[in-house]
């Protein structure tokens, strides 16, 4: 069984995003799935380099999409009702999606509605089962002013994400690694932006 | 009343948050869907949106709105005919 490796990581947080240029698309998307894509951005990995359908993405966001749920909500006492855009993203895996079809990545994806801890092992355990030769795995805890009044938790906005890998790469994947802020606190690409 | 074509331009930017563009980028008579401005479905509920939050505009159904949508000049011609006076 080959050993997976940790190949990259990547830490963003709500100041990246002003300067971030990710395509026409990126400002329609909801905050969470713009955190996303800014975290797998930076990871600095040329996805074309691999066969789409052997990527993984999994995603763990910290409250699903609680967040973009509350705003669409809000939204439904405006004139002309919620928005259309906020509907499509009241969905947890939704940056999943988002990730994807940036990058063109067909590959099998998982999503916790949860924090990061059992993430990296998920991503590992797909990687030896075979399903996938790569994983992205992004960790997104995206609580607005909105969603934490709702739920009693500071408010927070922040991802990180851990690229993976069989055979080499920055070093081992061990099983005690499971928070992965450290992890990418530790590691610390430079942001990638535009 | 006819509507300005670069207002109704940014107010199609803001509404449909499109970024680095500007209203001079967007062609009056460029298809808005498919080519053009590239806009999709999502965009086309959030345009229906605009008419009826900015301009007192209730489209009522496929066939009022299609013809509407096909650029920005026919857009402003739907609203200069169909604002409420």
């Amino acid at each position: 069984m080959n050993k997976i490796f940790i190949a990259a990581t990547s830490k963003v947080a709500a100041a990246d995003l002003p300067s971030a240029r990710l395509g026409p698309r990126f400002a329609r998307l909801d905050l969470q799935s713009q955190m996303a894509l800014l975290a797998v951005e930076s990871l600095g990995v040329d996805f074309q380099e691999f066969s789409p359908d052997r990527v993984a993405v999994c995603l763990a966001a910290k409250i699903g999409s609680l967040s973009t749920d509350v705003e669409f909500w809000n939204g439904r006492d405006g004139a002309g009702g919620p928005s259309p855009t906020l509907f499509a993203y009241t969905l947890p895996s939704a940056a999943i999606g988002e990730i994807a079809i940036r990058h063109k990545l067909t590959g099998p994806n998982l999503c916790f509605v949860d924090d990061d801890k059992i993430l990296l092992s998920e991503a590992a355990d797909l990687i030896q089962r075979g399903e996938a030769d790569y994983c992205v795995c992004v960790s997104c805890a995206v609580v607005t002013a909105a969603a934490a009044e709702l739920i009693q938790i500071p408010p927070e906005t922040g991802a990180c994400a851990v690229f993976l890998q069989r055979g080499e790469g920055l070093r081992e994947l061990t099983e005690f690694d499971r928070d992965m802020k450290s992890l990418c606190a530790n590691f610390c690409r430079p942001k990638i932006s535009g | 009343m006819n509507i300005s074509m670069n207002e109704l331009k940014a107010n199609i930017i803001e509404s449909l948050r499109l970024q680095d563009i500007t209203p001079e980028k967007i062609d009056d008579d460029a298809p808005l869907f498919g080519t053009g401005l590239g806009l999709d479905s999502i965009d086309a509920l959030e345009l229906v949106v605009m008419l009826e939050r900015d301009y007192g505009i209730v489209i009522k159904d496929i066939a009022e709105g299609r013809p509407a949508f096909q650029s920005v000049r026919t857009l402003a011609d739907f609203i200069a005919v169909k604002r409420p006076k």
